[in-house]
Parts: C-alpha cells; sequence; structure tokens
C-alpha cells in the first residue's frame, strides 16, 4: 500500500465530493448552499492542490492545472459572498452568480478525478 | 515528458508539507472560533461568522493585533485564541524556516549549478571538448585547447577540483559539472549530441572506467572522437571494438620511446618535434648497447619487456620486489628476473650492476625510484640512469637527481592527448614513421632542417569547399599536382620552404607524398613549412587571383577576363 497515494487521492476525491455538496440545491437561492461546506470545500480543494505541487510529469502539471482553476474559482465564490454579505444585500442574481462558480469549480474538479482514475486505471501495480 | 528546468518543481515538492501546514493550523483556528458560542453586545449567544474568523486569525497568526472583532469575546473565546496565536505562529514559522532551508539546500544549488552549465554549453558556438575529471594533466590539455582556438567542458564528481577549476579563471570560461562523470544524463548535459562537440577526453587511471565511459559515449553518438588512456593490453582491444580513436598508453609509449632511443634516435627526434617538445636540433645522444637493468614489473615494466625482449641490442634484466607479477613467465624467461628489493646494494650487484650500461628505475614510486640510482651510480659511476617521475610537483625531486633521461607519464599523456585533438593529421603521421628505420628518420630531419628550420610549422590543410575553394573549382574540369603549393607568391619560378609529410585519402595514405601527386577532392594533406610558407598556401587554396598566378604565372586582372568575354 503506498500512503502518498492513498493521501493524495483522498483529498483529491473529497475535493470533489465536498465541492458538489455544496454545489447541490437551488440555482438561485443560497438557503440550500450552507456557508460552512463552501468554507470546508475551499479548505479541502487548497490541500489537494498543494499535494500535487512538485510533481513534475506530465500528468502531474495537469492536475495541478485543474487543481488551480476549482480554486480560484472558489474563492472568488467567498469573496462575492463576503463582499455581498457585508457591503450590499444578498439578491437572486447575486446567489446564482455563487452557486455558478462552485458549479464551475465542481467541473473541474470532475475532470481532476477522472485524470486521477484514468492515470491509476493505466498504471500496473 | 519531463519540465526542462527542475528548481521549480523541487521549490514545490519540498514546500508540500509546510503549505499542508499552514492550511491546516488556519483551518483550525477558524474552525475554533466558528463553533465556540460569543456573546454580542446586548447579552445575547451568537456564532461568529466564517469571515469575522478569517480576519480575525489573518491579523493573529501575523503577530498583528487589531483587538476582538466584532465584539468582546468571552473567556472560551479568549481560551481558544491563545491556543491559534501559537499554533498559527508554528505554522508560519515551520513554512518559512522549511523554504529558507531549501534554498541552501545542495540538491537546489546544485540544480541551478546544472542550468547554469546547460545554458553556458548551449552558447558556445564553436568545437569544444568534454574532458572528463580535473587534475593537472586535464588543466593542461584544457590551456592547449583554448590556446588553439578549441572550447572545453568539464565534467568532474569531486567538489574539490570543480572549485580549484573555477578559481584558474580560464579565459574563455571552461563550463565545469559537479556530477558522476559516467553518466549518460551529465554526458548529455554536457551536449555530447551537438554537432560543434567534437570529442571525449577520459583519462582516469580505472581502465574499466574509461571503458564505460567509452561506451557510454558512442552510444549518445558515434561519431564522436573519442581520446582514452588505457593500460593493460586487454583494456587497448576492447577501446579498439568501441571505435575508440584516440587511444593513449603512457607505459607503451615509453617502452618504444626507450626502443626507439636505442636503435633510431632520429625517430624519437622527429617525434619529439611533432609533439611540439623539442626542436629538430636538439640533443639527442643515442642510448648504448648492452645490459639494461630494470627495476619494477608492473605496467610500465611489463610494457618494456614485451617492447624489447626481442632486441638483439638490449640484454634485459628485471629487479621485482612482488613475485606474483613474475607470474606466467617461463623457466627460461625467469633466469633474467630477480625477486627482491631494487634499492639493496647487494641485489644491484648480483644484477649486474657493474657491467651494465644502464639502470631504468620505473617503479611507481619517486623515492624508490631515486634511492634506486643513487646506489646504482655508486657502485658503477658511468652507468646511465633513467627513471620515471609520476608526481608533477612544481619543484621536482629528481631534478637535483642528475637523470640522464626522466620520462613523465604525465606529460605523454598531455601531449599524445592534446596533439591528437589538435593536430590529428600530425598525430596520424607519428604513428606512420614508427616502422620506419634510423636512416630514414636521419635523411627526414636532415631535410626539414636544411629546407625550412629547426622548429617547421605543422600545417594540416582539407581539400574541400571551406579550406581550399579554388582548388576544389579547378578540380571540376582539370588534374591539379600537389606541387601547386610549393609556389612562392613571391616568385613563381621559386620554391617556397615547405615539405608535404603525409597525404591522407579515405583508400590510401601516402607518407611523404612526391610533388607530382595529383590531388583529389576531400584529401587530406600535412605540410612542414615556415610560417611565408604557410601564408602563400592558404593564399593559394582560397584566393582566385593568387591562385591563377600560382597555376600560370600570369596575373589575372579584371579588364582581361571582360576582354575575353
Amino acid at each position: 500500500m503506498n500512503l502518498d497515494k492513498v493521501i493524495s487521492g483522498f483529498f483529491i476525491i473529497l475535493a470533489m465530493t465536498i465541492n458538489f455538496g455544496f454545489f447541490y440545491g437551488d440555482i438561485d437561492s443560497l438557503e440550500t448552499h450552507s456557508k460552512y461546506e463552501l468554507f470546508a470545500a475551499i479548505i479541502i480543494n487548497l490541500i489537494a492542490t498543494t499535494l500535487k505541487l512538485g510533481d513534475k510529469t506530465q500528468m502531474g502539471s495537469v492536475l495541478l492545472a485543474t487543481s488551480l482553476v476549482a480554486d480560484i474559482q472558489l474563492i472568488a465564490a467567498a469573496i462575492i459572498w463576503g463582499v455581498a454579505a457585508y457591503a450590499y444585500t444578498i439578491d437572486r442574481e447575486i446567489a446564482s452568480i455563487i452557486i455558478s462558480l462552485s458549479g464551475g469549480a465542481l467541473l473541474a474538479n470532475i475532470t481532476s478525478v477522472a485524470l486521477y482514475v484514468g492515470e491509476t486505471i493505466k498504471s500496473k501495480r | 515528458m519531463i519540465v526542462q528546468n527542475s528548481s521549480l518543481w523541487i521549490v514545490f515538492h519540498k514546500m508540500r508539507m509546510p503549505f499542508i501546514v499552514i492550511i491546516l493550523t488556519y483551518t483550525i483556528s477558524i474552525t475554533g472560533l466558528l463553533i465556540i458560542e460569543g456573546v454580542d453586545s446586548n447579552g445575547n449567544p451568537y456564532h461568529m461568522s466564517i469571515f469575522d474568523a478569517f480576519y480575525f486569525i489573518t491579523y493573529t497568526a501575523t503577530t498583528i493585533g487589531f483587538g476582538e472583532t466584532p465584539y468582546e469575546f468571552t473567556y472560551a473565546q479568549r481560551l481558544w485564541v491563545s491556543f491559534c496565536v501559537y499554533l498559527t505562529v508554528i505554522g508560519w514559522f515551520y513554512g518559512v524556516g522549511a523554504l529558507i532551508s531549501l534554498l541552501q539546500n545542495k540538491m537546489f544549488l546544485h540544480e541551478i549549478s546544472r542550468v547554469r552549465f546547460k545554458r553556458q554549453v548551449k552558447a558556445i558556438r564553436k568545437k569544444y571538448i568534454i574532458l572528463l575529471g580535473y587534475n593537472y594533466i586535464t588543466s593542461e590539455i584544457i590551456k592547449r585547447l583554448l590556446d588553439a582556438d578549441i572550447r572545453a567542458v568539464v565534467i568532474e564528481k569531486d567538489e574539490e577540483r570543480v572549485n580549484s577549476l573555477i578559481l584558474e579563471s580560464y579565459t574563455p570560461t571552461v563550463p565545469v559539472l559537479l556530477d558522476n562523470v559516467h553518466s549518460p544524463k551529465s554526458l548529455e548535459a554536457a551536449g555530447i549530441s551537438r554537432l560543434n562537440c567534437k570529442a571525449v577526453v577520459s583519462l582516469f587511471n580505472n581502465d574499466a572506467l574509461n571503458l564505460r565511459i567509452g561506451i557510454v559515449s558512442k552510444l549518445l553518438n558515434k561519431n564522436i572522437t573519442l581520446a582514452v588512456k588505457a593500460t593493460h593490453p586487454k583494456s587497448v582491444n576492447n577501446l579498439n571494438d568501441i571505435n575508440a580513436e584516440i587511444i593513449v598508453n603512457p607505459f607503451v609509449t615509453i617502452a618504444n620511446e626507450l626502443k626507439m632511443a636505442i636503435q633510431s634516435p632520429h625517430l624519437l627526434k622527429l617525434e619529439k618535434w611533432l609533439y611540439q617538445i623539442d626542436t629538430l636540433d636538439a640533443h639527442m645522444p643515442k642510448l648504448p648497447i648492452g645490459r639494461y637493468i630494470v627495476c619494477g614489473f608492473g605496467r610500465m615494466g611489463q610494457s618494456i619487456y614485451r617492447t624489447l625482449k626481442d632486441e638483439k641490442e638490449v640484454d634485459l634484466f628485471f629487479i621485482e620486489r612482488n613475485k606474483k607479477k613474475l607470474d606466467g613467465l617461463s623457466e627460461r624467461e625467469l633466469q633474467n628476473f630477480i625477486v627482491a628489493d631494487a634499492d639493496d646494494k647487494e641485489v644491484l650487484e648480483q644484477a649486474g650492476v657493474k657491467e651494465a650500461v644502464a639502470i631504468v628505475a620505473f617503479t611507481n614510486n619517486d623515492t624508490v625510484n631515486i634511492s634506486i640510482l643513487a646506489t646504482a651510480r655508486k657502485l658503477n659511476s658511468s652507468i646511465l640512469t633513467l627513471a620515471r617521475e609520476d608526481e608533477m610537483d612544481d619543484v621536482s625531486i629528481f631534478s637535483n637527481a642528475q637523470m640522464n633521461y626522466l620520462f613523465m607519464p604525465s606529460k605523454i599523456i598531455i601531449n599524445k592527448i592534446t596533439n591528437a585533438l589538435i593536430n590529428p593529421l600530425a598525430d596520424q603521421f607519428a604513428r606512420c614513421i614508427m616502422e620506419k628505420d634510423e636512416a630514414w628518420a636521419m635523411h627526414l630531419v636532415k631535410d626539414l632542417l636544411q629546407k625550412i628550420d629547426n622548429a617547421p610549422l605543422l600545417y594540416e590543410m582539407t581539400i574541400n569547399e571551406q579550406e581550399a575553394p579554388e582548388v576544389i573549382n579547378f578540380l571540376e574540369k582539370s588534374e591539379l599536382m600537389l606541387s601547386i603549393f610549393q609556389v612562392s607568391l613571391h616568385n613563381r619560378h621559386q620554391h617556397n620552404n615547405v615539405i608535404p609529410l603525409l597525404l591522407l585519402r579515405s583508400d590510401d595514405t601516402i607518407v611523404l607524398p612526391h610533388w607530382n601527386m595529383p590531388i583529389r577532392q576531400d584529401d587530406k594533406i600535412l605540410f612542414a613549412c615556415d610560417a611565408y610558407a604557410q601564408n602563400d598556401i592558404e593564399y593559394i587554396a582560397q584566393n582566385p587571383y593568387e591562385f591563377y598566378y600560382a597555376l600560370t604565372g600570369e596575373e589575372k586582372t579584371i579588364f582581361k577576363q571582360r576582354l575575353f568575354k
């Protein structure tokens, strides 16, 4: 058993699943999207990104790229939420932007997991 | 596909754990603040928002204090914050510390220097040669290469030697890579596959290592010229099998020099001139005929035995301390051997030192060699003393010992390698004349002294579009004799001071070619000449007007050209 693989695989897949957990729900209302879940999604995605650093193979570079995309979208969603909550009012438009950004992050995470699984299937051990 | 520049990836790889630690410390701190219940200004319980918690931890983690926000903390919150301060500060301290130690990390610095080395190699436009290992011998080779306008690149695995090379401050700069010398990766980094990389030089004392480097080099670039040192006959055969072009065995060379000094001193004189060691009028006494006592039967002594044992001028007698080295010799052969320490007076007498004409101290220990010769001279004051010197110190302990002849394997390697790399035709000529006799050599030396001077220049020319465009043009429509290069441009009816030594063709090798020989494209010609003649030869080969004059004796003018059209 390769512990490094277990840890990195754990965080990569966890990042996707938490991302989905936050994204799932009404597209125009934040009532069904927990802010704590977004917080957790950002943290887990940052950890997953960090675990991909330093792998200079072609596959490692692509995985890192997808992870950075997810990070940017989730952090942007959090920033918009914070700004709207403390400086403006949250309406349906703001809510849909936040949820859409997390949807984009989810797609990036799905791509990342697909690449990861593909590489795993290809490997011989 | 490997990313070219590895330095950045090393930083990322090493900084993984610090980044994880910082993220986790922030997460724990923020989560704690979210969970712990606080009290607002009206005394009502509330939970801190994510942003408030993030904001507070951000300035707390950097040890900046902006007070408790948004409301005054309860004691439960303050307890947690106290813990958070230490947690996040330790996290940052760990992260920054890791980054600093990384920048001083040898692996990182090694990668940085490798990148710089690759950039330096890539910037070389001229011909260059890869030298493996840095020591006195390779440093002398580097100096001669740079003098000949050939660049050098070095791979060395010992850091102190790398530093001493850098301190030497060669001009132009000699790139040096601190790495394994036999690794394909380091040879690739040195650009072994590039067009302007001409040769690899490997002169380690370990024959197996030299052979391994030779094999790897030929695999990476089968056109590369190999210059390798080998001291065992088996190693020489293996190197020949992989087409190593230049194989230097200093012991065989010394044995051959000894043979020439006895039988053909003028041949030895020619060789020394070719290697630019001596001039043609240097004093070169003939070694006497008779008994030679040789001390030491290692690689040197064995080479002498193989080279001279069948020569009638020499009666060889050997003294060797290690009996095992005499394995393989027949009973009859063993009659000329004594197993003993050679610096012992009685042993020397037993070997016939009183009647011997020469004693050869060729062990690998300089002190022992001196001791042997001093003892021998006491017993026979007229004996000729020949010694081998291994160490190349600035002050030679041999200089005060008054040797008749001193053989230096190191100097021989330097001369052989540099000559073969810089003047390949001269090296070829030196090998061709090995079979000639003393009369032939004497005649050639006399010719060179009379026609040129005591230190003729060696000039190598190839009949190709680059070096001899006028000759190539003319050969397309007519035949041309070698004598075209003999013409003096000052007066066509006179000859310059030049002697052709060698003409190398793909299908033939001609020593001392006659002036009447027709030349062909791609012929390689070695001339001995003076500076004036070399200048004329280059003009004739490259300048249309000078070529025309040399050919016809008439001035070629633009006016005449137009008139004929």
